[in-house]
């Protein structure tokens, strides 16, 4: 339905996009994923030509979409959007925005589009909101109201750019559920997400974006159980993980504390472990700081399902030296990091210390 | 008690009578009633020749008392020139019509006022608290002014003005005009060749003798004098009304063919103009407040009956005596629904043009290209950063300085461009004020550009703008009160030409002001009207 061929795009000097081939079949759910900055986005605004791409080719039904002579608007009626903003006319009422492209591009009477219109949204369970407008829901609301308004237009395949990112935790929920029972009556969809869970349950394919590339393509199983790339698996890895990053010494502690407990809490840490986690890195922090003049730390959490293992890992730059060996024999910290760790380990690589340990879980 | 608390005291009703030399003044009256006078005090009485005291009190005896006071004079004329040359310590104040010397003579904002000794006579006869300080303080030579370029139309109206002095046409015309009654005088009528030449006349309407206008004619001895000629030698005549500041440059920008309006021929003048052959002469009378000229030498005026109706005065009365002399004598009423209508026309041309233009420079200075971008940039930066006063006179008398157009055109084009480039960048704002995403929405819809602008930006974007573009649409309004300078007749214009036939300042501005409102009212009902419609909430809740 869609072929790609070594599509590439460029903005200024930064090449966003280098050589992507690809083809998306009917009926297809494909989950779009990567760190931020690979292009996911540009990727998907490039299929519908929101941005020009600067070389290759695109095809939808064997036509070239980037020759001069075609319809693209008439095209993109065929092709529905849903954006990260959501993007609601905010103008005209619910209904309204489900109705003026069936009135003004499809041609259709306005009673036959207001029947069409009330459907759809029952189907999106917001009939009893025909007649708010779009400053008067929810996010989640008006995400359900922009997929709705995408069906009307009866598309063959609907782009989703990062749906649920714009949204309060308590409402991606809403908004995922509309997409799964989409994808379960067939919708072909192409999906740019970093909700994993719901990329692993709802894509038939996933694609690993990353260096500009669809570097890895497969099925979830193959993406999230066992990718076959370095970088997939990396970024797999790093999913699992939790990381922050610390330049000033007057950084928000209780916000990066608040994360951290969330990030244990998701993966279900016990409270031993979690008040385990939060001591040593307060005490690493301490350390570093009394022995270091510029502050600059790289901290990561991660957690190993295979292993049952978590692991913190602290990166810093400064003198060389392991800051808990350097620390005094009697120092409480170097201590207390000693008795709730096992099998620490300090490397010196690029310039930066790197400490290693593994948080004991009782 | 102390004199100074003695009225306040009758006011008050704390004393009944009050007995102490007191003089009968109008400020008096308002707080108290007078018996008749039982004595007349000249306040000279008690002052001595050169004391201070005279100085202080601001009474003046000769024409050289008006050195150091505030000096009225008639914008453009010869007497600006003369007190600025003789009296350097005088401050000169310029007004663009009689009447509004007179008034501000009256209310004391200026001590004395120059004018010429015709209409001086004439005022005097209805401002009975004004006396003359001197009557022949500048005589000159007047003529009408013809343009340097057109030696023939020139030489055949000293011809023509030989003529009618030798058969006895000039002396009947200045008898009527000049020692009969001028306000009594009638014009005779003229038929004019409507395939012959037209010649522009342009006069300012200061008032009778020279040129005012009657039951909305053109009227006076200058405008007889004209009228006849072109009547005489063949030609069709038009006449414009401007400002006598605005004449000579009229003249030079061929705006005019000839200009007349009891113009004294001076040396500046002759540069740019070439005078006929002088016609009358013109005296300077110099006006002060009766109360500010020495008893001694002031020329009494016969005030004592003409203060009669002011005595049995009421408030209604003077409104309806006000009313009738400002609105229904001389059907007054004409000018004023004639400038109303102009003022209206030029509103609304104005808006459109500007709202239309507006739109076309928002378009090119949203435009990527330089070649749009860059002149709409320069138009908005010009036209925001030069008076609109300015444009109005510079488009008339520059740039279609040789076109005979309609002044109300020239009006419509100058605050059409003022109005579109401050609209334009309104429209700029309220496009870029709806979000980006909007148009992608529209656009991955499958909408075109044009119609997603259409369709989504545009509705969005006018609601915006709305509430802005109301109060422009109702500065511009306002803003065309200044188009009597390029010789239209608007509201203003027309109050103008009345408070310069009636002298009564109060009735004119507050009606016009009145009417000025009401327009803005009414601008704002309607765009309200359209605000309202194009917001989609309150048109649902209706329903």
């Amino acid at each position: 339905m869609i072929k790609v061929e070594h599509l590439e795009k460029k903005f200024g000097d930064l090449t966003v996009l280098k050589d992507i081939n690809v083809e998306i079949h009917k009926g297809e759910v494909i989950s779009i994923i990567g760190p931020s900055g690979t292009g996911k986005s540009t990727f998907l605004r490039c299929l519908n030509l929101l941005e020009i791409p600067t070389g290759g080719k695109i095809f939808i039904d064997g036509i070239d979409i980037l020759d001069k002579n075609t319809d693209v608007p008439k095209l993109r009626q065929k092709m529905g959007m849903v954006f990260q903003s959501f993007n609601l006319f905010n103008h005209l009422t619910v209904l309204d925005n489900l109705t003026i492209g069936q009135i003004k591009l499809l041609g259709k009477s306005k009673e036959e589009s207001e029947k069409r219109g009330m459907e759809l949204l029952k189907l999106v369970g917001l009939a009893e909101k025909a007649d708010s407008f779009a400053d008067e829901l929810s996010g989640g609301q008006k995400q359900r109201v922009a997929i709705a308004r995408c069906l009307s237009m009866d598309p063959e395949i609907i782009l989703f750019d990062e749906p649920t990112s714009a949204l309060d935790p308590t409402m991606v929920s809403e908004v995922l559920a509309v997409i799964r029972r989409l994808a379960k009556e067939g919708m072909t969809m192409a999906i740019v997400t970093h909700e994993m869970d719901f990329a692993r349950d709802v894509s038939k394919r996933v694609f690993y974006m990353d260096e500009g590339l669809i570097y890895e393509d497969g099925p979830p199983s193959q993406i999230f159980g066992n990718p076959q790339k370095e970088k997939t698996k990396a970024f797999i890895n790093r999913i699992r993980s939790f990381n922050y990053h610390i330049d000033n010494p007057d950084f928000d502690f209780y916000e990066m504390n608040a994360e951290i407990e969330a990030f244990c809490e998701k993966h279900a840490f016990s409270h031993k472990a979690i008040n385990n986690i939060l001591l040593v890195v307060e005490e690493l922090i301490v350390l570093y700081k009394t022995q270091s003049e510029v502050i600059n730390i790289d901290l990561s959490i991660a957690y190993s399902e295979k292993h049952n293992n978590i692991e913190i890992v602290f990166e810093s730059t400064g003198r060389e030296g392991n800051i808990i060996e350097n620390a005094e024999p009697d120092d409480i910290g170097a201590m207390i990091i000693k008795s709730k760790t096992e099998n620490l380990e300090y490397k010196r690589v690029n310039e930066k210390n790197i400490l290693s340990m593994f948080v004991k879980k009782g | 008690m102390d004199f100074g608390s003695l009225i306040m005291a009758a006011a008050t009703n704390k004393i009944d009578m009050i007995s102490s030399t007191l003089m009968i003044t109008e400020e008096r009256k308002k707080q108290i009633d007078f018996s008749d006078p039982y004595i007349k005090l000249g306040a000279s009485l008690f002052i001595r020749k050169n004391s201070p005291a005279i100085e202080q009190s601001g009474k003046m005896k000769v024409l050289d008392d008006i050195a150091g006071k505030t000096v009225g004079v008639y914008a453009g004329t010869i007497h600006d020139a003369f007190v600025e040359e003789n009296y350097p310590t005088a401050v000169i104040k310029r007004f663009n019509t009689p009447a509004d010397i007179i008034l501000s003579l009256k209310m004391e904002k200026i001590d004395v006022a120059m004018m010429d000794l015709v209409s001086a006579n004439l005022m005097l006869r209805t401002n009975p608290e004004i006396g003359i300080l001197s009557e022949d303080a500048l005589t000159l030579p007047v003529a009408a002014g013809f343009r340097k370029d057109n030696p023939e139309l020139l030489n055949s109206f000293n011809q023509y003005l030989k003529e009618i002095k030798e058969d006895g046409t000039y002396d009947k015309m200045y008898k009527r005009w000049f020692i009969d009654d001028p306000e009594k005088a009638e014009m005779p009528k003229f038929e004019f060749d409507k395939n012959a030449p037209l010649i522009t006349l342009a006069v300012a309407v200061g008032d009778l003798p020279n040129s005012a206008i009657v039951n909305g004619e053109h009227v006076g001895f200058d405008v007889e004098l004209i009228k006849t000629f072109a009547e005489r030698k063949g030609y069709n005549l038009k006449i414009n009304t401007m400002e006598f500041a605005a004449l000579i440059a009229a003249l030079a920008s061929g705006k005019a063919d000839i200009i007349a309006d009891g113009m004294s021929v001076t040396e500046e003048r002759k540069k740019h103009v070439a005078f006929c052959d002088n016609y009358n002469v013109f005296k300077t009378a110099v006006l002060v407040l009766n109360k500010n000229l020495d008893s001694k030498t002031a020329s009494v005026i016969n005030s004592n009956e003409t203060e009669e109706p002011f005595l049995e005065n009421s408030f209604l009365k003077s409104i309806t005596d006000s009313f009738h002399s400002n609105i229904i004598q001389e059907n007054r009423y004409l000018l004023i629904i004639d400038g109303l209508r102009t003022t209206i026309i030029i509103s609304i041309l104005a808006t459109l043009l500007g709202t239309f233009l507006g739109g076309l420079i928002c378009f090119m200075r949203m435009s990527r290209k330089r070649l749009l971008l860059i002149p709409a940039k320069v138009y908005i930066s010009l036209l925001r950063g030069t008076p609109v006063l300015v444009v109005l006179m510079i488009i008339f008398y520059v740039v279609f300085a040789s076109v005979d157009i309609d002044p109300v055109l020239v009006a419509v084009i100058a605050f059409g461009l003022n109005f579109a480039a401050y609209v334009s960048e309104m429209f700029r704002t309220g496009i870029e004020g709806v979000d980006r995403g909007q148009t992608e929405a529209g656009i991955a819809m499958g909408f075109t550009k044009v119609s997603t602008f259409i369709n989504i930006i545009l509705p969005q974007a006018v609601r915006r703008i709305l509430p802005v573009y109301k109060g422009e649409v109702i500065s511009l309004v306002k803003m065309t009160s200044i188009v009597g300078y390029i010789a239209v007749q608007d509201l203003t214009k027309a109050s103008d030409i009345i408070r310069s036939r009636t002298f009564d300042a109060f009735f004119p501005l507050i009606m016009v002001a009145v009417l000025y409102f009401l327009i803005s009212w009414l601008l704002m009902v309607l765009l309200g009207y359209i605000e309202r419609k194009a917001n989609p909430k309150f048109k649902t809740y209706r329903a």
